[in-house]
């Protein structure tokens, strides 16, 4: 028997425990590696509201269904308690608290070395996740600016920020959601949008963008669906210039195809945003005492600025020579089974239209079947 | 702190017309309410020159104009009256929002947070506005007790032959009052009862937490197999709101939510979820035809005999007038 060190799993998110799972219905093991100490530990620490994007029939891992009495799209709390479910299900059983440091070749096998040792596997699933390591751009004067400044993922709620003004950074759907956040909890709120972006609701007419992708958009020719998908956001969002939002010249469709950039699932603030209660500021020039100085020189105040500015997948420290495996952005050049050449699998970086867990279910899938021939 | 410093659900958006000023009234106040192409916007009823009802005016580029004497009114309460141009006229106005299908407003300047209703994921079902012909205090009661619901209801809740077995329990927090109930669901004739997938032995538990900034209550419905202990079938979250419209009367504005996933069965679920909103409505009329008879009845719950159900109501009254109100001092009219 040397189960133990056949397959190694890096990391006990959605992808980690997806590929775990899937193995284990195959009848194989794996090592799960993990370094945090609790499975799906994104998911317990993202801000308290945020909900699954997608819905919960196309959002399943391979082998476990969600709950009926999980709304359409799950919370936060509903998420991490699937993914306990699942680890528990499949008999997952993670070894915490360790770093993965370097990944080499080593003869027929892969050299994984961490912060409490070396191990050697034939297969390493790397499942560390989109969001190792946080993006935090750094503009002039910050030591003078007197108020806070957080990156979205110390972010949790707005409850502190009542009566006070604030400033989210990044029109990604954290920092939309965000900003939508803080206006509830009584905060007057700016979103600092620095490039055009496609603004896509999350629901038309009672079906959800995932759905309208995986049936519609995707089986279609990238410049089809690009017309199509403008000329109905046309009609349910319109034009977004007046508030400060432009449109990027290539579509929805081919933006995620060739740049890999999603647009923008609006949950809410973009009705904020047309009445008024948010307002859009465009790219930051430098901090100021009070705030921060925009590009077009408007000021604008803030006692708290919230960089909800993403995430890098951080692959290439792992390798000797990370060209071979990671592209520029530090993602995997190639997802998915033997992506990084025998026995070396990549899985959980892409963010497609037709959702990420939808993704990772389907490669997971691959991957142990893959695995599992080789068995 | 006073009542117009919460945001309050005042009209549905179904409710107010592209063109046609709507008046509200909000603890005794009347609000013109009207529609701009930025939204929505609120102002004193009573036009500042010589007191005309605002509402009865027409919205002129994102102004309402009086129609007495043609003084002209901005969502943010500047005025400009065409025979004096040179006057600087101020009328009042309010903050004001659209969400979750309704219109809302708060006192300018405010900074309450606005009601989290927790629904990011359910699918909505409806909206409904009632006008209850009771004062908040006894509203609100009848609202976070579910001993009425045998006599009073009609598909949701307990049989008052069984009411003696329903669990109940009450948690006081610093801002909110939960309450928790589980008993045996009512017998329902079996063609609702398979359209909702309750089982034939079920436990109905009914869970809501109120809170005071506004007030309001949301309730999280649902049924569990007595058999088994697993939950079964449709779960309900609704968002009931209790304005104060005056001393004797009050508005219940009612979100209705469930984890239903309308994409999955789409022309089923264009048929049922209106049929859901239409049990809704019509549990809430219920009650507020109820509730009409106790317009005079004491507002106080001094001397009643009150039962185990009642626990939540003292604490409610409470935290109502302590946060809703803002009355700070010990003595509380309406514990008293």
């Amino acid at each position: 028997m040397h189960s133990d060190t056949r397959v190694i799993v890096l990391g006990a998110g959605p992808a980690g425990l997806a590929t775990a799972g899937a193995l284990r219905q195959r009848g194989l093991d794996c090592d799960v590696l993990e370094r945090s100490d609790a499975v799906g530990s994104s998911w317990r620490n993202h801000y308290e509201r945020l909900h699954l994007h997608t819905v919960k029939r196309f959002s399943t891992l391979p082998g476990h269904p969600w709950p009926s009495h999980v709304p359409t799209y799950p919370a936060r709390a509903e998420v991490v308690q699937y993914l306990e479910d699942y680890a528990t299900r499949f008999a997952i059983r993670p070894r915490f608290g360790v770093t993965v440091e370097h990944i080499a070749r080593d003869g027929d096998r892969w050299r994984v070395r961490t912060d409490q040792g070396e191990t050697r596997a034939r297969e390493v699933v790397v499942a560390t996740g989109y969001n190792r390591v946080p993006v935090e751009p750094a503009w002039p004067d910050r030591e003078r600016f007197l108020g806070t400044v957080m990156h979205s993922r110390a972010y949790r709620h707005g409850r502190d920020w009542r009566g006070r003004d604030a400033l989210v950074v990044g029109a990604g759907n954290s920092g939309a959601e965000i900003a939508l956040d803080l206006w509830e909890c009584g905060a007057r709120v700016s979103l600092c949008v620095r490039s055009p972006v496609h603004v896509v609701p999350r629901d038309v007419l009672g079906l959800p963008a995932q759905v309208n992708s995986l049936f519609v958009m995707s089986r279609l020719p990238p410049r089809v669906a690009d017309r199509l998908s403008l000329a109905m956001l046309d009609r349910v969002v319109g034009d977004l210039r007046p508030w400060g939002i432009a449109r990027p010249a290539i579509g929805p469709v081919s933006q995620v195809l060739e740049n890999k950039q999603i647009p923008l699932i609006d949950v809410g603030t973009v009705a904020l945003i047309k009445q008024g209660k948010i307002a859009v500021v465009p790219g930051i020039e430098r901090y100021t005492d009070g705030g921060v100085r925009c590009v077009d020189g408007r000021d604008v105040k803030a006692d708290v600025v919230v960089l909800a500015t993403g995430y890098r997948a951080g692959l290439a420290a792992f390798f000797d020579d990370p060209a071979r495996y990671v592209d520029d952005r530090g993602d995997p050049r190639h997802h998915g089974p033997d992506g990084g050449g025998e026995g070396l699998h990549f899985l959980g970086y892409r963010n497609p239209l037709t959702g990420a867990l939808h993704d990772i279910a389907r490669e997971a899938t691959a991957i142990a079947d893959t695995i599992a021939r080789r068995a | 702190m006073s009542e117009l410093d919460h945001w309050h659900p005042v009209l549905l958006s179904r409710e107010l017309s592209r063109s046609k000023p709507r008046a509200v009234t909000v603890a005794g106040r009347t609000l013109a309410v009207f529609r701009t192409t930025h939204g929505v916007a609120a102002l004193d009823d009573a036009c500042p020159h010589r007191g005309f009802p605002l509402h009865r005016g027409t919205v002129e580029h994102d102004a309402l104009v009086c129609p007495y004497h043609g003084w002209r009114w901005s969502p943010d309460g500047r005025g400009v009256s065409p025979g004096n141009p040179r006057s600087k006229p101020c009328a009042t106005a309010y903050e004001c929002v659209e969400r979750h299908g309704a219109v809302w407003l708060r006192r300018a300047g405010a900074d309450t947070a606005f009601p989290y209703l927790d629904v990011g994921g359910h699918t909505p079902v409806g909206t409904a506005h009632t006008r209850v012909d009771a004062p908040i205090e006894v509203v609100l009661d009848n609202f976070i007790e579910v001993e009425h619901t045998g006599d009073v209801h009609t598909f949701l809740g307990y049989e008052r032959a069984r009411m003696a077995e329903v669990e109940s329990e009450t948690t006081v927090a610093d801002d909110s009052v939960r309450v928790w109930n589980r008993g045996p669901q009512r017998p329902l004739p079996s063609p609702a009862r398979r359209a909702f997938g309750i089982p034939r032995e079920a436990l109905f538990v009914d869970d809501w937490t109120t809170r005071f900034s506004p007030v309001h209550s949301v309730y999280e419905q649902y049924f569990v197999d007595a058999r088994t202990g697993e939950r079964a079938g449709d779960a309900l979250r609704i968002a009931v709101f209790f304005t104060p419209v005056d001393d004797r009367r009050t508005d219940l504005a009612v979100f209705a939510y469930t984890q239903v996933d309308r994409s999955e069965r789409p022309l089923v679920e264009a048929l049922r979820l209106p049929a859901v909103m239409a049990f809704v409505r019509w549990e809430v009329s219920r009650d507020a035809k109820l509730l009409a008879h106790m317009a005079d009845a004491p507002i106080s719950l001094r001397h009643r005999a009150l039962g185990r159900f009642d626990r939540a109501l003292v604490a409610s009254r409470k935290l109502l007038d302590r946060i809703y109100r803002g009355r700070t001092d010990a003595k509380l009219r309406v514990v008293e």
